[in-house]
């Protein structure tokens, strides 16, 4: 049940992306030989498109804002108690510290989400659409998959640690 | 190595070194330090090759906790009992640290066997020295005679200015210790970790484990000791210790177990970390390595260095430079 809600918001996701993400280039309006990613900007309502919001539930969302040259994707991810807390921030802040070598990581995520990407038409000259779209699916999978892996493996070695000491007292 | 190890290997390998080599006797001079800043100095000379200088460095005590002359209560007994003629109480000790033994090598046992048990035994001063009042204590469970601090809260040191806490009684002696980490995540991963000690005590086969409960403040059973003391952010763990784990050749283990019981912890808590470093590094590669596959040149780039054929200059790599400019 739960994998199937999963796969239903990852291919709501993968359909919404597939239609925002029709980048072209365009050059700043406002300021002359400057070519920026217009989604960050917001200066000229006529280059954006309605932002979207896809929510698993009330823990888990994402925001799709789409504009003519560049799309921002953010995520929130589900972090159920202290411990995964803390292993999702340090592990998304471990990702957006290499923000570069990813190069469609935003550095710091958007205001009341977890992580960001930023997609531009460069981006999209470079790589192939589906691919990209591939890619950013499969880092959502991922993240869940590592969170849930890393707190496995403080238990594992919780129980074992514990066991070793209370061992030597028998 | 999951559990910590009494004997400091450091010191062993000086030791069994030094007797191996005594007619080569070279001058030797060295200081360094362990977990919970316990600080050791070897000293030796080529005058006197059999003739070693030891110096061991406490944690300093906080106030609550109870020592003469530096050392804990019970030490110099325990040197005497464990060391025999081989070492020599110093005193004073040397400058800057709270004890030094002056071993001779040449009283050590002749048979291979017992010699290499008595200078483990060296290398464990540590377990000797700082574990002294609590051996007193729980000898007394093993052999069930009546503690003069029955019933009352003891301070003992494990780690600078930190201590922990006994409640000696005739049946049973209860060892709290209040947990204090510096960094965040190291708390919450102590706290996850303490918690399995409780439950790891329920499963089947630890019966005979001392029982474990943690509680985030301090149990009831502290409620004589001052205030400052009982500051903790991963809560309190408590044992309670009774004559089945003290008798014999337990002792020992008991007695290393319960002093090395917060850097154990420690220890754990930072190996954690360092794994899920490991673990992350090998994530982000792999998703580098996805992206790239998202590239079409990646494909013919790979081929490209699997057929070393030359690759082709375009207009579009002279665009890509231009790029890194705007």
């Amino acid at each position: 049940m739960a994998a199937n809600m999963l796969r239903l918001y990852l291919t709501c996701i993968r359909n919404t992306l597939e239609a925002a993400m029709c980048l072209q280039n365009f050059p700043c309006q406002e300021v002359e030989r400057h070519n920026k990613p217009e989604v960050e900007l917001k200066t000229s309502p006529e280059l954006l498109l309605n932002s979207v919001v896809i929510c698993r539930n009330e823990a888990e969302k994402c925001l799709i804002e789409t504009s003519i040259n560049s799309l921002r994707i953010s995520l929130k991810v589900k972090q159920a108690d202290e411990l995964e807390n803390i292993l999702t921030k340090k592990f998304l802040r471990f990702l957006s510290m290499r923000a570069e070598a990813f190069q469609v990581l935003r550095r710091k995520p958007v205001q009341g989400y977890d992580i960001s990407f930023l997609i531009t038409n460069y981006h999209c000259e470079e790589m192939q659409k589906q691919r990209l779209i591939d890619f950013i699916v499969q880092f959502m999978e991922d993240i869940d998959k590592e969170i849930s892996e890393l707190k496995l493996s403080v238990n594992t070695r919780g129980r074992l640690v514990a066991t070793e000491f209370l061992k030597q007292f028998i | 190595m999951i559990l910590l190890q009494s004997p400091s290997k450091y010191l062993l390998q000086i030791l069994t070194t030094r007797l191996e080599n005594l007619d080569k006797g070279v001058e030797l001079d060295s200081y360094w330090i362990e977990f919970n800043d316990v600080r050791y100095h070897v000293q030796a000379s080529m005058k006197n090759p059999n003739l070693l200088f030891l110096s061991v460095s406490l944690p300093p005590p906080p106030p609550e906790t109870v020592s003469f002359g530096g050392l804990p209560p019970g030490a110099i007994e325990a040197i005497k009992a464990a060391y025999g003629v081989v070492a020599q109480i110093l005193d004073p000790p040397r400058d800057g640290f709270s004890l030094t033994l002056k071993l001779n090598l040449s009283k050590l046992p002749p048979d291979e066997e017992h010699k290499h048990g008595v200078l483990t035994k060296i290398a464990s001063v540590r377990e000797v020295v700082l574990g002294a009042p609590l051996r007193v204590f729980l000898k007394q469970l093993a052999s069930r005679t009546v503690a003069s601090d029955i019933d009352k809260v003891v301070a003992l040191v494990h780690r600078p200015m930190e201590s922990f806490f006994l409640i000696p009684q005739v049946e049973k002696v209860t060892v709290v210790f209040p947990m204090r980490f510096k960094d965040s995540i190291d708390i919450l991963l102590a706290t996850s970790f303490l918690k399995e000690f409780v439950d790891a005590r329920r499963t089947a086969g630890l019966n005979n484990a001392p029982p474990c409960s943690w509680s985030p403040s301090p149990p009831p059973e502290l409620k004589g000791a001052p205030p400052e003391a009982l500051s903790s952010n991963a809560g309190f763990v408590s044992f309670v210790i009774f004559p089945r784990h003290v008798e014999g050749r337990k002792l020992d283990r008991t007695v290393w177990s319960l002093s090395t019981f917060h850097a154990y912890v420690s220890y754990h808590v930072k190996c954690s970390e360092g794994f899920m470093h490991t673990r992350m590094r090998r994530r982000v590669e792999s998703l580098i390595q996805a992206l790239d596959g998202a590239k079409p040149d990646y494909e013919k780039a790979v081929k490209a260095t699997q057929n070393r054929s030359f690759k082709r200059l375009s207009l579009k790599d002279g665009r890509s430079s231009l790029k890194s400019f705007s």
